[in-house]
């Protein structure tokens, strides 16, 4: 797996950062653009076939970024879980005039089953374009590419820590979990006592959480949180090569190719 | 002066403690539902951190804990984000009821947990059936799936079902967030917007209350 070479000198800090794939080292923004007018595609084409053929791209794009096991792993994941009750559900109850298969009071229909793939689909295409965003693009680089537009720092920072906090309340709550089982506390057993035992394990978490914000603001603010003005990063993003403009310009007329031919009944 | 833009004066007037509260909100939203799971409650509990940034520090602040939350979610589950608006409407009717005292008293916080059931519900419904057409993901989807079998029509299955099953859901939560802003200590509550609320003081912002310094 790719990961970020070593940085040995100091001015390698001076460098842009290389993720050591060139479609991983796209700018995010460029990469959100594309992805986004990709996806549009699935949405304007009538039919099944244009999701599927965007998925299908998607999951290439992952494979080129050398990202692909990640992926396809999570799609998968989407696929049987959302995309296969979503079809399954609106197969069978879908009224239609052609029943294939009678199953008393519902009935799987050609109606039911057309309707279900287009609509499976593409919000199995939709899915896969957040997810490949998400898998292609690490959230520092993202957050680090909006300020550069001119999110403020503090937005970033909200991002950030709320991730990190995901991760650190979870370890938290786990480990006072198995104190307070330790103590005696029942986490097994009916319904009654394991709803008793949520709030002794996560009164205790949440509340320390909060005081802790306090030491954390005055932390931050020795550390200029608050300061104004322009801020610097200890990690520089590559400059957007004229080359990733001009995919963009060239999803975005494959999409807008796709929505006029959407309107006009071209497909 | 890119490091103090519309969100840093947005975020102004609730203080700086608030800042550092959405993430702790998010986590909370999270670690709730993960420990549900945990537990294997039959509940989702996955918007406690809403209400109680809502409660404790305003309406906005809670309604971007709902928001991000959501957003989070949906990086591995997207139609999740169609449901945001539902988080987002939590936190602002949190940081409402928070100012006028609700989560005071344990009566009116449990009846608080009727209207977050009404909002989780009945728009959770509504949003299913124009986004999803009636037929989206998660737990409810089989319920609904069942009703519809036995013969009501989409529409009224979505609602019949996600009504109760919210108000289920937000009893707990609301309960929780009592009893979590009962256990805040004195000294965190009185650095927070809405810390006065739950020290029985007197608005400090009575001439102009905190959400309209903000839009200024």
């Amino acid at each position: 797996m790719s990961t970020r070479p070593p940085l040995t000198t100091a001015g390698d800090y001076r460098r842009p950062v290389t993720l050591g794939n060139p479609i991983l080292d796209l700018n995010p923004i460029t990469m959100l653009l594309s992805i986004t007018f990709v996806a549009v595609v699935a949405v304007a084409v009538d039919g099944w076939v244009a999701p599927v053929v965007v998925a299908a791209v998607f999951v290439l794009l992952a494979f080129l970024a050398g990202k692909g096991r990640t992926y396809l792993v999570l799609i998968l994941k989407l696929w049987l879980v959302v995309g296969l009750l979503l079809f399954v559900l609106r197969a069978l109850l879908i009224k239609g005039e052609t029943v294939w298969i009678p199953l008393g009071p519902i009935a799987v229909t050609e109606e039911g089953v057309l309707d279900g793939l287009r609509f499976s689909t593409v919000v199995m295409a939709i899915c896969g374009a957040v997810t490949l965003f998400f898998t292609l693009v690490p959230m520092r680089r993202f957050t680090l590419a909006l300020e550069r537009l001119g999110v403020s720092p503090r937005a970033s920072y909200v991002v950030l820590a709320s991730f990190q906090a995901i991760t650190d309340l979870g370890t938290t709550a786990r480990a006072v979990m198995d104190a307070q089982k330790a103590r005696g506390i029942e986490t097994e057993g009916n319904l009654l006592v394991r709803a008793k035992a949520f709030f002794p394990v996560l009164a205790p978490v949440f509340l320390s959480a909060m005081s802790a914000t306090e030491e954390r603001a005055i932390a931050l603010d020795a550390r200029a949180f608050n300061a104004h003005g322009p801020r610097t990063s200890l990690v520089l993003l590559p400059p957007t090569a004229a080359g990733e403009r001009v995919v963009v310009v060239l999803c975005a007329l494959l999409a807008a190719a796709a929505i006029t031919g959407g309107v006009l009944g071209w497909f | 002066m890119a490091s103090n833009g519309k969100f840093a004066t947005l975020m102004r007037g609730y203080g700086r403690l608030t800042l550092f509260l959405i993430p702790i909100g998010v986590a909370i939203n999270f670690v709730g539902g993960q420990i549900a799971l945990l537990l294997k409650l039959p509940i989702y509990l996955d918007s406690i951190g809403t209400i109680l940034v809502g409660a404790i520090c305003g309406g906005l602040p809670g309604a971007l804990v709902g928001l991000l939350s959501n957003a989070i979610n949906s990086i591995t589950s997207p139609p999740t984000f169609a449901f945001a608006v539902l988080n987002v409407a939590f936190g602002l009717l949190a940081g409402y009821f928070g100012r006028l005292g609700v989560f005071r008293s344990w009566w009116k916080t449990l009846l608080s947990s009727l209207g977050f059931a009404f909002i989780g519900g009945f728009f959770g419904a509504l949003i299913t059936i124009w986004v999803f057409g009636g037929l989206a993901v998660g737990g409810g989807a089989i319920v609904v799936g069942a009703l519809t079998a036995l013969g009501l029509d989409v529409n009224t299955a979505n609602f019949v079902a996600q009504i109760p099953m919210d108000v289920l859901d937000k009893v707990p939560t609301v309960m929780i967030v009592y009893f979590i802003i009962k256990g805040i200590s004195k000294r965190l509550l009185v650095k927070l917007p809405l810390g006065w609320v739950y020290l029985g003081q007197p608005n400090p912002n009575k001439p102009a209350p905190v959400a309209d310094s903000a839009k200024a």
